[in-house]
């Protein structure tokens, strides 16, 4: 697999605070998959996205994007080659309509005007929000802001895509909707996601986690793997996901098969406890 | 004035710029009126400029509203203070005249002309065609350094985030009503005092949003506003023209009948 981004030893500590926000971190993500940054609050990992777009600087280590170490100079080049959502979709939205917001991205490359036309129509029609495009924000709802937000990100066509916690103010529908869109592009487009969230639930569409704790990762794998650490999540301040707990308290009376379950897997398991057939 | 009032007519297509420049512009030669056939011109022609727009009328007299105890006062100075060597009715200080009976009504016919022509841009022209506008006639400017395109980001950027910081005040004021604050009680300085735990919060959480802002727009690549294409153009077409020049002859008219 094709490295996209490339991690090391990196550290940074805020001014004027005690603690380091990111120690020692070194962390590679492959071309194309879906990443889950997960810790709880404090634990580096927005402060690691603001480290990767440069809206911060290391102290030390190195961080590559695209085969590009990131420096001062070339910070604006890699920028274009990721695009960030927010946590908060109000306090992302520029423009005063839906369009012109999807345009902000565009008109910062000085893209000229019959081309960010056609680019603004063509990333509303991926989110499905070419209806609203004339709409003001304040008339959408949090998942439609952030299917924009989504939009004005793809319109300067990223290979990388950061959501950090970009769902976490949403309502279980608009999370549903906007993770599945995201699913739904990063194979459409070829991207790379990287999700940071503290809610472990938001990772089941990941093909890999990444916990983090006191600005070090304590462990990497695949999403099963790291379902199955189960009580020691909590010991990062996370908890696990219901499914993986109930199966752990449904093992002491029923027989289950090993390793972690979704929760179809569970269903499909569940429903043959009391058929004869 | 009102608030934009989404509707499509011949002064909704107009360009932004010229109902802006326009506007003042009438305002300003409406103080040229002098005489009952010029107020009355004047008065046709807003009038058919609101015929125009195809907007309820409820609109404009709403328009009213705000200003309506300044027009009430400064018609009733004109009705008791004009002096007059012929008064109607004299009393004290007061005089009641035929003369001040006209000048009470042209002032009342000035301020609906300029209301109503106002109400008529702010009802058909969007905040941000506003803005724009402001930007395109400012352009001249940045021959002087001036920083005429961020500005207009400021401003629209403002304009934009004016609704998102009402609902964050109303949010921190049930917040505090939680919290047994009374907003509506007491005398003037206990009103004014119970404003504080409402200013602190909404100044705190305006620079949290204005951060994560300026994140936002950094990681979307907005470096200083140079180098910037523009997505919402502005096109001057022939009907503009044509109001321009609608605009002078209802000017060559006003003169005419300011010495009729």
């Amino acid at each position: 697999m094709e490295k996209i981004i490339s991690i090391k030893d990196l550290n940074y500590t805020y001014p004027e605070a005690k603690r380091s926000a990111i120690k020692n971190l070194s962390l590679d993500i492959y071309k194309n998959e879906w990443l889950s940054i997960v810790g709880k609050n404090g634990s580096g990992k927005s402060t690691l996205t603001k480290l990767i777009d440069g809206l911060i600087e290391a102290d030390s280590g190195t961080i590559e994007v695209a085969g590009q170490i990131i420096n001062e100079e070339n910070i604006w080049e890699a920028r274009t080659k990721i695009g960030i959502i927010f946590q908060n979709p109000d306090h992302q939205f520029v423009g005063a309509t839906v369009e012109d917001d999807v345009a902000f991205g565009l008109e910062n490359q000085g893209m000229p005007r019959e081309e960010m036309v056609k680019a603004v129509d063509e990333a509303l029609i991926l989110v499905k929000m070419a209806d609203f495009k004339e709409r003001d924000p304040q008339s959408l709802s949090g998942g439609q802001k952030q299917r924009v937000a989504i939009a004005g990100v793809l319109a300067t066509k990223p290979q990388i895509v950061i959501m950090d916690e970009s769902t976490s103010m949403l309502d279980p529908d608009g999370r549903k909707t906007v993770l599945n869109l995201v699913q739904q592009l990063r194979s459409q487009q070829d991207l790379t996601i990287i999700s940071i969230t503290h809610d472990i639930e938001e990772t089941e569409l990941s093909q890999r986690i990444v916990v983090l704790n006191d600005g070090q990762i304590v462990s990497d794998g695949k999403p099963e793997e790291i379902y199955d650490l189960g009580a020691d999540l909590q010991k990062f301040g996370l908890e696990e996901p219901f499914t993986s707990e109930l199966v752990s308290t449904l093992r002491d009376t029923i027989k289950l098969p090993d390793g972690y379950l979704n929760e179809e897997e569970l269903k499909e398991q569940l429903w043959k406890l009391h058929s004869n057939m | 004035m009102g608030r934009y009032l989404p509707g499509d007519s011949l002064v909704y297509r107009l360009d932004p710029r010229g109902k802006f420049l326009l506007t003042f512009y009438f305002v300003g030669i409406v103080f040229l009126a002098n005489n009952v056939a010029s107020y009355a011109f004047l008065l046709a022609f807003v009038i058919f400029a609101v015929f125009l727009s195809k907007i309820n009328f409820g609109f404009f007299l709403k328009g009213l509203k705000p200003v309506f105890w300044l027009i009430l006062f400064t018609v009733a100075l004109q009705l008791l203070f004009t002096p007059s060597a012929n008064p109607l009715w004299h009393w004290g200080i007061f005089t009641f005249s035929k003369e001040g009976l006209v000048i009470a009504g042209y002032i009342f016919i000035r301020f609906i002309l300029i209301i109503f022509i106002s109400t008529l841009l702010t009802l058909t022209t969007t905040p941000i065609e506003i803005s724009d506008s402001i930007e395109s006639i400012l352009k001249p400017l940045k021959k002087i350094k001036f920083p005429v395109t961020q500005v207009a980001l400021m401003l629209s950027i403002a304009l934009r985030f004016v609704p998102l910081l009402v609902d964050e005040t109303t949010k921190i004021m049930d917040a505090q009503r939680a919290r047994g604050v009374d907003f509506g009680e007491g005398g003037l300085i206990k009103r004014i005092k119970s404003f504080v735990p409402i200013l602190i919060p909404l100044f705190v959480s305006s620079f949290s949003i204005a951060y994560d802002l300026a994140i936002a727009m950094e990681s979307r690549g907005y470096k200083d506003g140079e180098g910037r294409s523009k997505y919402r153009v502005l096109s001057w077409d022939r009907r503009d023209n044509i109001m321009v020049i609608f605009m002078a002859a209802v000017t060559g008219i006003l003169l005419f009948l300011r010495s009729y």
